[in-house]
């Protein structure tokens, strides 16, 4: 029975207000958790799928020791595709030439992922498909001119002598260094034996490729866990995890940016859940009077929330889970062949959520109405709502709860609780302060305008709830404007009138002169030429360092750079380089080295320090006698690690160089690129493209964090005006009886909202120029600046937005001819 | 016609005391108030505003409890309950009507008036409830909610609403004060009509001496305690002259 007056209570409550909004706030708390949890993931997912391309299978194996064939029976019986490679290092030699190369040999099976592309000529531009086979080998095209044969000629590879089919043109797996080391040879795997290369103590690297389901591959990985040696490890494990890490922490700081958008939607839920609980205070208390205990009274309104809580639940997933479907179809766009993958981990997070923010945030209100004893019908009900502590503190621990669940780290969300909390204080702070001084402002003010201030200065504390979210969906408003369309433009004009925009790169020392010719034919004035060996920097004082950023607990170790770096020599420091610790070599002789400024920190470098470098297989020392300061601005080659002459002139290099080339000129980069195929051609101008892209994908996420904040901060107005909406009518109705026109409250009315989006507009802005100005100088490195276009715009919008929201809510209070109000005001 | 019998015992209060919680300290409502209404009675307690007679009707319904003092409802003591207990005993043996009506907005004039008899779990709530409605005049408003109403006819759905779960008990605060003379009229005599033929014990809070006086017996009150008889008479005078003034 108690069931059929729930619901005749409830269909009938659901026109009044309230309801909907605690239903949009956790619809809009729902949906954006699932969305914003769900597109991440499958973003994680195709760049997942993509990295297989570039490793040519899902999983690999890398051993220094022979393939072990029990290895891929294990793989055929759970249904993994499997392929074989063998990668080492030898020379080939053609007549006379001789030449250290790369050398793949794999499987007919190879790739598992991405395509392997073969012409059969010396060109990569041309030239008719070809197929891996026994007895030929494919060459990197600039490995045809350091050998010079060409394509049908034959070469020796070890005891074996094969011919050169033609040019690789695309190897899903080859480094990714523009600088790529030595060139890359693609032979057969039948072929190896003939070779008689591999030997006992031969330097050989095996990889194991596999393909398949996710599920398949965690079995694989699994079964083959137990017989793994210590020879073997999982190649695109770290290489996953590093871009796996890198978006759960995307992910979490969507989730977080989103849960401002969140926690002010709950905030709203928790005003109008007050609002609904104050306005059937005496409902309860004539239920209760009628003979209901307190556990009827309890289910009956209890029941309201739930249902409310399930329809936003199952809405919000639904919608979110649309997003999902939609942002994956955006990427199938990107990715030829993505796969989207079901996860539950979107809709558990948002059903987490939902559950939070309605126990938290709004059943706290349900829960003590029905504890209004059965006298309150003998008393008049409050026309104005109160929050108790005890819901701002459960609303507090639920903001926390949110960002444990979306931070996962406890330590951050302690202190991104703290940080809200402290910016939320200084914002009411401010806005107090505010109000306070606009008193004796307001005293010259018309009475309109004295009104106005009045209802600010009286409804402050609920006023602050609107303030802190028009501030900030205004703040990510002008952030978004500026970050689109200044920020780029100016650091774009930051960069030197004709410095360098075009660099070659890999230029061997036979085609110096051909650059030079090029460029002298071409009127261009490129930079020195700089010459480039790769070295791994291995010790420090003779101190091993961390070859690799694994997560492998090698703590004791001292931290490396985790890379080969571009190691230069030079006699004379370069233009834009500055020394600020020590000398530039003294003596020609002495085996030093000069270190930029931040790898020198990082490294934890001082002048004196001897390093180790291992340069193709040999070991160099040198000393630390400089530490320079690069502008990285000048665009001209600059380089971590500047070593002596003495220490490298010995070693075979390739040479960078740079320089000018006026936008329009891209028939000279063609021209170039077909002279000389193996040089390549890097473009500032792409790298700005680069920027711009990833700068609008940043603009995407938080333009839907900005879609949820504005959504949040009207829902926050409308509840809190729906809130104050009796106090009002009853203000109004005394206005009213004293003789004031309808022009005199709607300018009160106006003047009281434009006052509220002025002051969120003024914070707004004081934080986008704050964050603009920590943009500006930390990350792209310029110098101050004011934006004096943020200083109206913020203002101007908030005014504008928070006056039109207030005005759509309350112009109907505004339209009810007097006498009808100071009726209604009687009767209630 | 009723039948003559023995009076049986239906409300007895004996030393009842209220006090509540002020900023300056606690403020002593009602004291040494000690009465009987026998079952069938009407019983009017008569007194100016702030006498203390709707905080004694809250206490004898079982709608509030006692600082001190005990309450025996048909020999139920109200005053050892829990408040589910007392909502109990109000569900099954008492009926309000009140001065501003107190009828749920949002369910219309047959909702309110099965509303009592749908929380017991009574299957014939609507069947009931129409008869009531019929009873009070208002079978064609079923359907309309209190905003659509006026006064007199909020004030008789709150009636038929009191009657529904057929009370032993009804309980009546200033059920014509908020209603125009021929309306509040037409309300007492109904009220009265209804508690004749159901046999009802009521009782009335009022400060109207002339609807006080169609009760068999009255109480008067002042500062939080009876008025003794003797002086009643010159009490309730004058202050019908204060409230008439």
């Amino acid at each position: 029975m108690w069931a059929s007056i729930a619901g005749r209570l409830f269909w009938r409550e659901l026109k009044r207000g309230e309801l909907w909004v605690i239903a949009f706030a956790l619809f809009l708390a729902v949906g954006s958790v699932v969305s914003l949890s769900g597109i991440t993931q499958s973003v994680k997912s195709a760049l997942q799928q993509r990295s297989a391309q570039f490793t040519a299978a899902d999983r690999v194996l890398g051993s220094s020791q022979p393939f072990d064939d029990a290895y891929f029976s294990v793989a055929s019986e759970l249904g993994v595709a499997t392929a074989r490679q063998m990668q080492f290092d030898s020379m080939l030699f053609a007549g006379e030439q001789m030449q250290l190369a790369t050398i793949k040999a794999v499987n007919d099976s190879y790739p598992l992922r991405g395509e392997l592309v073969l012409h059969r000529s010396a060109s990569i531009t041309s030239g008719s498909p070809g197929q891996l086979a026994p007895g030929e080998v494919w060459f990197e095209a600039r490995l045809l001119d350091l050998l010079q044969v060409k394509p049908g000629d034959t070469v020796e590879l070890g005891e074996a002598r094969l011919v050169v089919a033609g040019v690789i043109v695309n190897e899903p797996d080859a480094p990714l260094s523009v600088f790529g080391g030595s060139p890359r040879v693609i032979m057969h795997l039948a072929d190896v034996a003939a070779t008689s290369i591999v030997q006992p103590g031969s330097r050989i690297s095996y990889r194991y490729l596999f393909a398949g389901t996710a599920s398949a591959l965690d079995a694989l990985t699994d079964a083959l866990k137990p017989r793994l040696t210590v020879h073997q490890r999982w190649r695109n494990l770290d290489r996953e995890s590093a871009i796996g890490s890198a978006l759960e922490r995307a992910e979490r700081f969507l989730l977080l940016a989103g849960l401002l958008g969140i926690v002010l939607a709950a905030c709203a839920a928790a005003v109008a859940a007050s609002r609904y609980s104050q306005r059937h205070t005496q409902a309860v208390a004539i239920i209760k009077a009628l003979g209901a205990t307190t556990a009827k009274a309890r289910l009956l309104y209890s029941s309201h929330l739930l249902l409310v809580v399930l329809f936003s639940l199952v809405l919000g997933l639904m919608g979110g889970q649309l997003a999902i479907f939609a942002a994956e179809l955006g990427i199938g766009n990107y990715i030829s062949d993505y796969r989207p993958e079901f996860s539950f981990r979107p809709l558990l997070l948002g059903t987490l959520t939902c559950i939070i923010c309605a126990l938290l945030f709004a059943a706290r209100p349900l829960w003590q109405l029905a504890k209004t004893p059965a006298i309150e019908v003998l008393k008049q009900p409050a026309a104005v709502m109160n929050l108790d502590k005890w819901q701002m503190l459960f609303g507090a621990a639920a903001i926390w709860g949110l960002m444990w669940l979306f931070s996962g780290e406890l330590l951050i969300s302690v202190g991104l609780f703290l940080l809200c909390a402290l910016f939320a204080a200084i914002l009411l702070g401010f806005a107090a302060v505010m109000v306070k001084l606009a008193r004796p402002v307001a005293a010259g003010q018309s009475s309109a305008g004295r009104l106005a201030l009045a209802n600010l200065r009286r409804r402050l504390w609920p006023n602050s709830f609107q303030l802190i979210t028009f501030s900030l969906a205004i703040f990510l408003t002008l952030l978004l404007y500026f970050l689109r369309a200044e920020l780029i433009g100016q650091w774009q004009q930051q960069i030197p009138e004709g410095a360098p925009n075009h660099f070659l790169v890999n230029v061997s020392a036979e085609q110096r002169a051909k650059v030079t010719a090029f460029t002298e034919a071409n009127n261009l004035q490129p930079e020195p030429f700089y010459p480039v060996v790769r070295g791994r920097l291995l010790s420090i004082n003779s101190e091993q360092l961390q070859q690799e950023a694994t997560k492998e607990d090698r703590s004791e170790q001292r931290v490396g750079v985790g890379r080969e770096l571009n190691l230069t020599w030079l006699a004379q420091i370069p233009a834009n380089n500055k020394i600020i610790e020590g000398q530039w070599f003294n003596d020609a002789t002495n085996a030093e080295v000069s270190v930029e400024q931040e790898i020198a920190e990082r490294l934890q470098l001082t002048l004196g320090d001897k390093l180790d470098f291992s340069i193709g297989g040999q070991q160099v020392k040198a000393t630390v006698t400089s530490i320079r300061q690069v502008d990285w601005n000048s665009l001209q080659p600059n380089f971590y690690m500047i070593l002596s002459p003495d220490v490298l002139a010995t070693f075979p290099a390739t040479y960078i160089t740079a320089f000018y080339l006026e936008q329009g000129s891209g028939n000279l980069i063609n021209q170039l690129a077909r002279q000389m195929p193996t040089v390549t051609v890097l473009s500032v101008d792409a790298i700005i493209n680069q920027v711009n892209d990833i700068i609008a994908q940043v603009t995407i996420a938080l333009s839907f964090i900005l879609i949820i904040i504005a959504l949040a901060a009207a829902l926050v107005l409308v509840a809190q005006v729906q809130a104050t909406l009796e106090q009002r009518e009853q203000e109004l109705a005394i206005l009213r009886t004293l003789g004031a026109k309808y022009v005199f409250l709607r300018n009160a009315l106006l003047l009281e909202f434009a006052f509220l989006g002025a002051l969120a507009g003024l914070f707004a802005t004081v934080l986008a120029e704050l964050l603009l100005i920590v943009l500006q100088q930390r990350v792209f490195d310029m110098p101050f600046q004011f934006h004096f276009a943020l200083w109206w715009m913020g203002p101007v919008i908030g005014v504008v937005s928070v006056s039109l929201l207030g005005w759509w809510q309350l112009r109907r209070l505004l339209q009810i001819p007097g006498a009808i109000l100071i009726r209604r005001v009687i009767q209630s | 016609m009723r039948m003559n019998k023995t009076p049986e015992l239906h409300i007895k209060a004996i030393n009842l005391a209220k006090r509540v919680k002020v900023p300056e300290g606690s403020l002593t409502i009602l004291h040494d108030i000690s009465l009987t209404i026998n079952r069938g009675e009407t019983v009017a307690i008569v007194g100016a505003s702030g006498s203390g007679k709707s905080t004694l009707l809250s206490l004898l319904a079982g709608l509030d409890t006692p600082s001190d003092g005990e309450i025996h409802m048909a020999g139920k003591p109200l005053h050892q309950m829990s408040e589910d207990e007392r909502a109990g005993v109000r569900a099954r043996d008492v009926g309000f009507v009140f001065q501003s009506f107190l009828l749920l907005p949002s369910l219309t004039a047959l909702e309110n008036v099965t509303l009592p008899a749908e929380l017991s779990g009574d299957r014939k709530a609507r069947e009931r409830g129409l008869a009531l409605l019929e009873q009070v005049g208002l079978t064609a408003r079923a359907d309309f909610y209190p905003s659509q109403l006026s006064g007199g006819e909020q004030q008789r759905v709150a009636i038929a609403r009191a009657f529904i779960t057929k009370p032993a008990i009804l309980f009546a605060d200033e059920p014509s004060a908020n209603l125009d003379a021929v309306t509040g009229q037409m309300i007492e005599d109904l009220l009265f009509e209804l508690n004749d033929s159901q046999g009802t014990t009521l009782v009335l809070v009022t400060h109207n001496a002339e609807l006080a006086k169609r009760c068999q017996r009255q109480y008067q009150m002042r500062s939080g305690s009876f008025v003794p008889a003797d002086t009643a008479t010159a009490v309730a005078a004058t202050e019908v002259a204060a409230n008439v003034g």
